[in-house]
């Protein structure tokens, strides 16, 4: 069975929108939902949190069911013990930052409420007279941490946390991080984060779970999802930015898993010597990637050896501590290639260079041909 | 100056609160809140005694409670005559400043953004708690202003009183009747005080509910 003692949210909807699919995530796990806006990132959150009803499915929490639309079970938000942190922050005007996350703690006499209320707000990093002031008086980062407060203070079996970084500044956003970080570290719930920054995603997740239009279309570890991405949609979506079409010839029995992958036609084809993950039948049209850190520079005397293209540099882009280049490959007529550069061998780039790229061939991941559309 | 036709308009007016405010409250906040498809037909006839002629409304009023109508008798019988009585003025003005209490209280509680009665769901806040604990006190300036308006609507009211109730002295001769039949007698100086005494109790109380909404707003939001 999988009543998992973490968390377990299914889905199977049309209406009012779609949304389907599945996540995961152990006790003390933080998972990301990754997506553009709209994927359905926080449909899937109002369902964990029981703001909304599917139409078919199931939330099990730490080895209850909040949710299961076939036995007709079904647990209000005020019976989940849910800390959901809102976009916006949903602080109450007219409360200050004590009284609002008192409000999480009503059940409790009062005298216990205030010491309890200032004890998550010292945990969050807010003390003295900023416990008593209102939501209007705080920067975006207190209120975020008075909403994370009240959130903590309900004694979560399951943290949700919508976007929470969106509307706070980036110095504020440093010192959540860290926050967020620490809270992953000392609280035994799964912790789901939904979030459309891939960065922010990379850095806090265990895992990442990666929606469009209302599916979830793949989850793993980030660095497992950025390598193998399961469609070039994923690919798109966490932000692979080399993305080539090619034919996928299948293994030529010498050495098992490995094949040849055909990049272009005729004369200029070259033929690459590939992992073979054994998920793609041969003789059929594929996309391939391959992520940054499997790409190399090298002197353009060194084109022709095996992986090694010669390429020109149509252009320089330097953004601070990063430099962005465009590059044409002489491979299958000109193929356009974008790197990402930050150690010593962005120094000198210029546009017009000519040199070589290396490829970590192994490090080439196919995928099925979109679908046209 | 008819004091007993001012105290009759005061009773009615508090009285007219009583009844109004729970169902004002409810059917506000409901409105509010609900996507239900026939919702703009109700909005219509909540709206519906503002834009009609009083005399239109009290018309229907004597059809549907009058002594002929089956409604009016049952009532009769159980010696509470809607016609000509304060039981009928107290009917009349429920149902003529629906509009003045409902709508505000609508507008109050549309008002609040959606997500803090989910935030107080997820805080394990209950209906009741979140009504108390969060709706109110955010709503309470347009609620204010809507016991305000309607109070001094209901002081003010003629035509509908005139239709359902004439003009008893001590039952239905409300302020408003008074300075009519003052004017109707020539009687213009009884007329002229009773008139600012209305006006001065309806700027009063209109300035000061503004006044209080003001710094409730500004306290609410700092």
């Amino acid at each position: 069975m999988d009543a998992a003692p973490g968390l377990l949210v299914e889905v199977q909807q049309q209406r009012p929108m779609p949304l389907q699919g599945r996540i995961e995530a152990a006790p003390g796990e933080l998972l990301a939902l990754v997506g553009p806006s709209g994927a359905g990132k926080t449909s899937m959150l109002r369902v964990a949190a029981g703001l909304m009803k599917p139409q078919q499915g199931r939330v099990l929490v730490g080895g209850e069911t909040w949710c299961d639309v076939a036995q007709g079970q079904w647990r209000a938000p005020q019976q989940r013990h849910v800390g959901l942190v809102f976009q916006h922050y949903a602080l109450m005007p007219h409360l200050s930052a004590a009284g609002n996350v008192a409000l999480s703690l009503l059940h409790r006499p009062r005298a216990e409420r205030e010491r309890e209320a200032a004890h998550w707000l010292a945990h969050v990093g807010l003390t003295g007279e900023l416990v008593r002031r209102r939501p209007s008086q705080l920067s975006g980062g207190q209120q975020q941490r008075v909403a994370v407060a009240r959130a903590l203070a309900r004694a979560p079996k399951l943290l949700l946390l919508d976007e929470p970084f969106s509307a706070v500044d980036m110095m504020a956003r440093q010192g959540l991080y860290r926050l967020i970080a620490d809270l992953r570290r000392e609280l035994s719930v799964p912790i789901v984060l939904v979030t459309h920054d891939l960065h922010e995603a990379r850095l806090l997740a265990d895992r990442l779970v990666v929606m469009d239009a209302g599916q979830v279309l793949q989850s793993g570890t980030p660095e497992f999802v950025h390598r193998a991405p399961r469609t070039p949609r994923v690919a798109d979506l966490v932000g692979i930015a080399n993305r080539w079409q090619g034919w996928w010839e299948g293994g030529d029995g010498r050495e098992p898993g490995w094949g040849w992958l055909r990049w272009g036609e005729g004369e200029a084809a070259v033929r690459l010597r590939v992992r073979d993950k054994g998920r793609m039948s041969r003789d059929r049209a594929v996309t391939f990637v391959i992520p940054g850190d499997a790409l190399t520079l090298a002197d353009a005397h060194t084109a022709g050896q095996p992986g090694h293209f010669a390429a020109r540099v149509d252009g320089v882009r330097h953004q601070g501590e990063i430099t962005m280049a465009s590059l044409t490959l002489a491979v299958a007529g000109g193929q356009p290639l974008v790197l990402t550069l930050s150690g010593r061998e962005r120094r000198g780039l210029q546009a017009g260079q000519a040199l070589a790229v290396a490829f970590d061939l192994a490090q080439v991941h196919l995928m099925p041909l979109r679908p046209a559309g | 100056m008819d004091w007993q036709a001012l105290a009759l308009s005061l009773e009615l007016a508090v009285v007219t609160l009583l009844v109004l405010l729970p169902l004002g409250l409810w059917l506000g906040r409901w409105l509010a809140r609900t996507a239900w498809r026939g919702k703009a037909w109700i909005e219509a006839l909540v709206v519906l005694p503002l834009v009609l002629p009083p005399t239109v409304l009290g018309y229907y009023l004597l059809v549907v409670f009058g002594g002929a109508s089956p409604l009016g008798q049952v009532f009769a019988e159980l010696g509470l005559p809607l016609t000509f009585s304060f039981g009928g003025l107290v009917l009349a003005s429920v149902i003529f400043n629906i509009p003045f209490m409902v709508q505000p209280v609508q507008r109050a509680f549309e008002a609040i953004p959606r997500d803090l009665a989910e935030a107080a769901a997820c805080s394990g806040l209950g209906g009741w708690q979140t009504l108390v604990r969060v709706e109110l006190p955010l709503a309470w300036p347009g609620i204010l202003s809507a016991l305000v308006l309607t109070f001094v609507h209901t002081l003010g009211e003629f035509g509908v009183v005139l239709m359902m109730g004439g003009s008893i002295p001590g039952e239905t001769k409300t302020i408003a009747i008074a300075i009519y039949d003052r004017v109707q007698a020539f009687d213009l100086a009884g007329a002229d005080r009773m008139a600012l005494v209305l006006l001065l109790l309806s700027l009063l109380a209109v300035a000061a509910s503004f006044l209080a909404t003001a710094r409730l707003s500004a306290a609410a939001r700092r």
